[in-house]
């Protein structure tokens, strides 16, 4: 059986961990904390910020069900 | 039938793809559970979906008390329906594709030249992702659009 490195899950457990704090602070109406939702329509008020977050999007897409899977693109 | 090949993931991608599989799933999860909230009423009868009016601006107001709005006070924002909102939607989908293709090719060409496939890949593989997408987000949206006129 294979070893999983430990490190990889910790850093994703912690990263998602983090986000899903924050934003059970937020809704918690903890002052000083917005919510994800206040941040991303922040973000969105500008081309250049719904660009970036469009082109993270695609860029997500891409990566997760696109790059390296060729039922769709076989030559 | 899938290839073989397809369905043995290695080791750096089982430990890619079970993570973010899981995170992904957790957060649509929890973005759904947001959606159905803010789509109840609230215990005070209050409209709580996004398109209610606010009357405050949008951003964190701590301690802020909103008042109640007038029921039934919600005029179609001109600039969200029709041929404004496509040109809205085609200038961030435009934008976010030309923004996605000139990092790929920055990182392309200096940082790591990770394959021969890669920039063909980036260019088409997230031009198929747009085609499939965008139909079916203006079908999608043109029908809520006929829903909240009828």
């Amino acid at each position: 059986m294979a070893r999983h490195p430990l490190i990889g899950y910790l850093v994703w457990l912690v990263l998602f961990g983090a986000v899903f704090a924050w934003e059970g602070l937020a809704l918690a109406r903890v002052s000083g904390v917005p919510t994800l939702s206040d941040a991303f329509r922040m973000i969105m008020r500008y081309p250049v910020g719904r660009w970036a977050l469009f082109a993270l999007w695609l860029w997500a897409g891409w990566h997760f069900f696109i790059r390296g899977w060729h039922f769709l693109l076989r030559a | 039938m899938a290839p073989a090949r397809v369905l043995a993931l290695s080791l750096a991608d089982r430990q890619a793809l079970i993570p973010m599989a899981a995170g992904y799933l957790i957060l649509m999860s929890a973005l759904g559970f947001g959606l159905i909230r803010l789509y109840r009423p609230g215990p005070s009868g209050r409209d709580e979906r996004p398109d209610a009016p606010r009357a405050t601006p949008p951003g964190p107001v701590p301690g802020a008390t909103p008042p109640d709005p007038v029921p039934g006070a919600t005029p179609p924002d001109p600039a969200r329906t029709g041929w404004a909102a496509l040109r809205h939607v085609a200038g961030t989908v435009v934008g976010g594709y030309l923004l996605l293709m000139a990092v790929v090719v920055a990182y392309y060409f200096g940082v790591a030249r990770v394959g021969p496939g890669f920039l063909e890949s980036a260019v088409s593989g997230t031009a198929l992702l747009l085609g499939l997408s965008a139909p079916v987000f203006l079908g999608l949206s043109w029908l809520a659009d006929r829903r909240r006129c009828s």
